[in-house]
């Protein structure tokens, strides 16, 4: 795991620092700690990273723009913040999770428990997903979206006006922060079960989901079943 | 002139109704000096009607009446006579009585009033012809060629009327009075001290003065050589009265050229005071109308701009010409008195409306700065922020997060304490300042040190404005090579200006976006206008060393 830390206060920042070792004890984890976010960004910008634990000012405007920006790159953003009203919103813009100061180990932990969590416990779901277009920050309303397929190391986003955009997240890393109507059916789609007509069966046991709008999607053989008993 | 509506209206409800039918012949003179001359058949058909300049000599008048019949016969009748100078009053020969004492080979004259009232016996007050004969001296004042005149009433009104008017009168003085009082205590006592109040209050006195000055020969025997000192007295006042009511109004509707029209309408005073001098109710007269027309003029300018309250007093204005077409001159001067004190009223009330907003934005500007203050610590950046940092100390190291929890609560004691102040001592601001960094200095493990240099200890100024700069250096700057981070805070007075330079000594961060001083620096402005209102200055910039901010309020 490669992991940043935005903090600007040292005590929070060793603390943040002294926790996520411990919990990634079994896991090589290189860790950086940034003191301010311009830093954070340059670091960002040169280096590949898993996650971002990164504390934000959520008061000022600019506090927004900062974490679309964040939320569209590849990696989780763990949001560790002061600002505990502003977590619904920060939810809906897709972060992993938000840790309020202040926080123990356990708060941590928990968050960190996300990243491998198969199933995703009930929480406030995103409503947005931000999708980087030549520089700048588009949002996407995830309601809009039909399916997702994988792409190399990005994911397509395939929308209800029929275009599509790409996300600079893995299918892998979108599955874990999409909200329950979303289901993977596929080692490489995920599909909108509001947008789910039938199930249908080919030759040689191979599945298939029709859409509303008609388009077949395939269905991965071992998720079949699932798919089956959640559409009903 | 004013007062005389007064005179008529009061009038009407005390004995307005004739209660003696009579006629008078004209008056003749004659100079010289015979007893005999006040007998009712003396033959004096040589003396003439123009009495000419009697110098110091002992001259006579006689009137014939003709008493035809006395409507109200309860009581005894009366004359009251107008006069200057001294003089024995005779009736169909027989001696009634004296007005001061005429001019005698024994004496000097005794000068007597303008106007006396006597009683007539009944014995002659038969219906039919009579004679009024006077025996006069006018020593002083010899230019006056008065006529003596006589008008004859029963006794008791002649006595009663002008004491009813007076008390009538008197009792709207004291209105007067007692509004004047009110606005010079008021604007003594207010803290916005406002003109226009003191003008009012002014207004209110020399109308008050008008009123006793005129009304003031019903119970005051003023003799004829001080008959025109009254007089001068009312015209005096009236000018001023005159003088101030545009004045009031030009303030109040916020007339642009006020000065020039004030100056345009003293020359039109000093005009007619020297083109009429000596003709007292013309004057008088004369000044209501240039009085009118300027308030007419300043109204319409603001009825123009949209004042407010500006087309309530042009109405005013433009009434009292009707007015004065649809009722007597006299009642039409009170009339007119009324609406305009009634405008000066509105436009106080208007003004005083519009101090009262401004009062409680105020009230209110200052309690936002107090809740501000307040919530300066309890804002999640700073509580979350100290509190998980408060969390690792006592998890990792309990004693020093004792010695955390110690300077956070000493300076939350602070804050309490000065939560409701508009101004505090420099010496408890800058413990507040310690406090701050000691606390942040658990947070953020970086050596602040505070400097300060030339301070007054009990200089006053508001509350938590050097913190909030040393909040903005410590979040916006990163510390020096060797680790620290200085702050240093400056006191520079001198004549005319107080100055507190406050210096970080430290590197700027480069800042994602640039910031401003943001909400920070409006609870400063906010605080010094409170305090100060524009005599201040605030200034803050990046600096060689660091950052530098400059507060100057000028003294």
């Amino acid at each position: 795991m490669r992991i940043l830390i935005i903090e600007d206060e040292a005590r929070i920042a060793k603390r943040l620092v002294r926790m996520t070792n411990q919990y990634f004890e079994h896991a090589p984890a290189s860790l950086t700690v940034c003191d301010s976010l311009s830093k954070g960004i340059n670091f960002i910008q040169a280096n590949e990273i898993d996650i971002l634990l990164l504390d934000l000012n959520l008061n000022g405007e600019d506090g927004f723009d900062v974490l679309q920006s964040m939320v569209s790159r590849p990696f989780h953003t763990i949001i560790v913040s002061a600002y505990t009203d502003k977590a619904i919103t920060a939810f809906f813009y897709g972060v992993l999770d938000f840790v309020p100061k202040p926080f123990d180990e356990a708060r941590l932990f928990q968050a960190f428990k996300r990243l491998s969590a198969k199933e995703k416990p009930a929480e406030i779901s995103l409503k947005y997903l931000a999708v980087r277009r030549s520089g700048n920050i588009t949002l996407i309303d995830i309601s809009t979206v039909r399916y997702i397929n994988g792409a190399g190391i990005y994911s397509e986003l395939n929308l209800q006006n029929d275009k599509s955009v790409l996300h600079d997240k893995s299918l892998d890393a979108l599955e874990q922060i999409l909200p329950p109507q979303f289901m993977r059916i596929h080692r490489s789609y995920i599909v909108s079960l509001t947008e789910a007509k039938k199930l249908i069966i080919q030759p040689g046991s191979r599945y298939s989901l029709q859409l509303h709008n008609g388009e077949l999607i395939p269905v991965g053989r071992l998720r079949y079943k699932a798919l089956k008993e959640k559409m009903g | 002139m004013l007062y005389r509506l007064l005179f008529i209206s009061l009038l009407a409800f005390s004995s307005c109704k004739r209660d003696v039918l009579f006629e008078t012949g004209l008056t003749k003179y004659h100079v010289g000096d015979n007893v005999h001359w006040s007998a009712k058949n003396y033959n004096d058909i040589n003396w003439k009607y123009n009495r000419g300049r009697t110098g110091n000599k002992v001259f006579w008048a006689r009137i014939n009446v003709d008493l035809q019949q006395r409507l109200e016969t309860i009581g005894p009748m009366g004359v009251q006579v107008h006069a200057f100078g001294a003089y024995d009053f005779y009736w169909d020969g027989v001696l009634i009585g004296h007005n001061g004492k005429p001019l005698s080979t024994e004496a000097k004259e005794i000068p007597g009033t303008e106007a006396a009232v006597f009683m007539l016996p009944d014995s002659l007050i038969t219906p039919g012809k009579h004679v009024a004969a006077f025996r006069l001296s006018q020593m002083s004042n010899g230019h006056d060629l008065r006529d003596v005149q006589l008008k004859l009433q029963n006794y008791k009104p002649l006595l009663r009327d002008p004491l009813i008017i007076t008390a009538m009168v008197h009792l709207m003085a004291g209105v007067f009075f007692i509004a004047s009082l009110y606005y010079f205590l008021f604007y003594c006592y207010s803290k916005q001290r406002e003109y226009s109040v003191l003008i009012f209050a002014f207004t209110c006195l020399f109308f008050f003065c008008l009123l006793i000055v005129e009304y003031v020969k019903y119970y005051v025997d003023i003799p004829y050589t001080q008959f025109f000192i009254r007089l001068k007295a009312v015209g005096i006042l009236t000018f001023l009265i005159a003088s101030l009511i545009p004045y009031y109004f030009s303030i109040q509707l916020g007339f642009k050229w006020k000065r020039q029209m004030l100056v345009l309408m003293l020359g039109a005073y000093a005009v007619v005071f020297v083109i009429q001098y000596g003709h007292y109710d013309y004057t008088s007269m004369l000044f209501s109308l240039i009085m009118w027309i300027t308030c007419l003029v300043t109204a319409a300018d603001a009825t123009r701009r949209k004042v407010k309250g500006g087309a309530v007093v042009l109405t005013g204005m433009l009434a009292i010409p009707l007015v004065h077409k649809f009722a007597l001159y006299d009642i039409a001067l009170f009339i007119s008195y009324t609406i305009i004190v009634t405008c000066m009223l509105y436009l106080h009330v208007l003004r005083a409306r519009v101090l009262e907003e401004q009062y409680e934005s105020t009230l209110l500007l200052s309690s936002r700065l107090q809740l501000e203050l307040i919530k300066k610590n309890i804002q999640p950046h700073f509580l979350r922020n100290t509190l998980t940092s408060l969390i690792d100390w006592v998890e990792e190291s309990p004693k020093q997060g004792i010695q955390f929890i110690k300077a956070l609560s000493d300076e939350f004691y602070i804050m309490n304490a000065i939560a409701e102040e508009t101004q505090i001592p420099v010496s408890q601001e800058i413990d507040l300042c310690k406090k701050h960094l000691s606390v942040m200095q658990f947070r953020k493990e970086i050596d602040y040190v505070w400097q300060d240099e030339g301070i007054l200890p009990d200089e006053a100024l508001p509350p938590a404005v050097i913190h909030t700069l040393l909040e903005n250096g410590i979040t916006h700057s990163a510390p020096l090579e060797n680790g620290r981070m200085y702050f240093k805070l400056k006191f520079v007075t001198t004549a005319k200006q107080k100055k507190y330079i406050f210096e970080t000594h430290a590197r700027n961060r480069e800042t994602y976006r640039d910031q401003e001083g943001g909400n920070g620096f409006k609870y400063i402005r906010a605080r010094l206008t409170e305090s100060y209102g524009d005599q201040w200055t605030f200034t803050s910039g990046a600096a060689h060393h660091g950052w530098v901010s400059v507060i100057t309020i000028l003294t």
